[in-house]
């Protein structure tokens, strides 16, 4: 399995961001800063599912470890995450998006398709996130107005992120 | 290989899916207390279920040795309670100058073979001439009279069923311990019929039927079934259906019963019939 050198820096590049931002972020419990999933999400459109799950597993992983969160955590949430991701995009790509081996970013999908995609995949994440926390569904409505503050605050991070490092410079 | 068998690829994706969620799971319940415990409580009622599962199955399967040694107990139990029904009957008859009834025992029998429909119906037990059996002994079971013993082999012996036209047993009813020949009809194997018991008796539908103790065969007071109907028969006497408490075709285990003062009995009628 040949690992894309770009994509090893873009994974260093986000756990960092991650890392600083969790930390310099922290207003309470009601909200957690992930900005780590535009990584997965954004890799390049041919990359099988078999290396999307390592990657997100390892992310995961790596940012529990650094963000001293519960191991494991977001690891889970990111699997869970990918799993969701193919279907996802597939209700906002437009045809011939998929054979162009394109990264799904803001400037190859346009503004509101893009933030579709992000929102849909970071509610799939944050809710699958809470989920794990708290290990089933009977704290899940009051987990609820945390899992929207969030998803509302990441996606704007995200979109953020997107426009400032992404948009203009082509990786 | 992977092209060409998309579903060997699909399943390859979904284990490495569910091994590392799996890694990602463990590791959350290592790492929080809240999540162990809660993952332990699974784990301990999946546990649970599975002892309980295997349990029930080796209560099952041990059902039959179960039954065995239940038999065996109750006719030891059985054998106890007659002692010492004939050393407290003797000690009371000291005072009253009458003698001691009868005391019997008994030897538990697995039936091997049984017919229920037939008008002369027979049942074969596992114990013979060599565990103390002979003719003319009654064969009992806890919920009714089954037979009586016709011949006996080495190990085996054949028992005139309950459930014979020319079979019958001296019984009584409850209240008023009016008694009369109760046999079977030949028709349904759950009804027999009690006849004999004078017109001025008094008993009512639902009352027990027991045998008398009137006979070497049987010992008194074995609950054999509940009145059904009766209709008087030219006036002089009740005919009454009763209702068997004994399901003959469900029968696996009967009791032989042992009259211990039988010698002694039919010494005394060969010599009045002398």
């Amino acid at each position: 399995m040949r690992i894309k050198s770009g994509n090893l820096l873009l994974f260093a590049a986000f756990l960092i961001t991650q890392v600083i931002l969790s930390s310099l972020i922290d207003i309470g419990p009601l909200l957690f800063i992930s900005v780590y999933p535009l990584f997965l999400l954004t890799l390049p459109t041919n990359t099988t599912f078999n290396k999307m799950l390592l990657w997100a597993f390892f992310m995961g992983i790596v940012v529990d470890y650094f963000t001293n969160s519960i191991l494991g955590l977001n690891s889970s949430a990111a699997l869970t995450l990918v799993l969701f991701q193919s279907k996802i995009f597939k209700l906002v790509c437009r045809k011939g998006d998929l054979e162009n081996q394109i990264r799904p970013g803001l400037r190859e999908l346009g503004f509101v398709r893009f933030t579709t995609y992000i929102a849909l995949s970071l509610a799939v994440h944050h809710i699958s996130l809470s989920l794990v926390e708290s290990f089933g569904l009977t704290s899940f409505i009051y987990n609820l107005p945390r899992v929207a503050v969030s998803l509302f605050a990441n996606t704007i991070l995200i979109l953020v992120i997107e426009f400032g490092f992404f948009y203009k410079n082509r990786l | 290989m992977w092209d060409k068998l998309p579903i060997l690829r699909a399943l390859a994706t979904l284990t490495l899916f569910i091994l590392l969620q799996g890694v990602s799971l463990f590791f959350v319940s290592q790492d929080s207390l809240f999540q162990r415990v809660k993952v332990a409580g699974v784990f301990m009622h999946i546990k649970s279920g599975i002892a309980e599962f295997t349990s029930d199955i080796k209560y099952y399967t041990g059902l039959k040795s179960i039954n065995e040694t239940l038999a065996a107990e109750n006719i030891k139990l059985k054998n106890e309670l007659e002692r010492l029904n004939s050393i407290y009957s003797k000690v009371d008859s000291s005072y009253t100058m009458t003698p001691p009834s009868p005391s019997f025992s008994y030897i538990p029998a697995k039936i091997i073979a049984n017919s229920t429909n037939k008008l002369h119906n027979y049942l074969i037990i596992d114990k013979g001439k060599k565990d103390g059996i002979s003719r003319d002994m009654g064969v009992v079971s806890p919920n009714g009279v089954v037979g009586v013993i016709s011949s006996v082999a080495e190990n085996y012996s054949y028992v005139i069923s309950f459930l014979n036209i020319n079979q019958s047993v001296s019984a009584k009813i409850a209240p008023s311990q009016a008694f009369g020949p109760l046999v079977w009809e030949g028709r349904r194997p759950d009804y027999a019929t009690l006849t004999e018991v004078p017109y001025h008796i008094n008993f009512m539908i639902g009352d027990t039927v027991y045998t008398s103790g009137f006979s070497t065969l049987f010992p008194p007071d074995i609950p054999l079934g509940t009145v059904r109907k009766s209709t008087v028969i030219k006036g002089s006497h009740h005919q009454i259906q009763v209702k068997l408490f004994q399901d003959f075709s469900t029968l696996h285990f009967v009791n032989v019963v042992v009259n211990n003062n039988k010698p002694e009995i039919d010494q005394i009628k060969r010599q009045n019939e002398n």
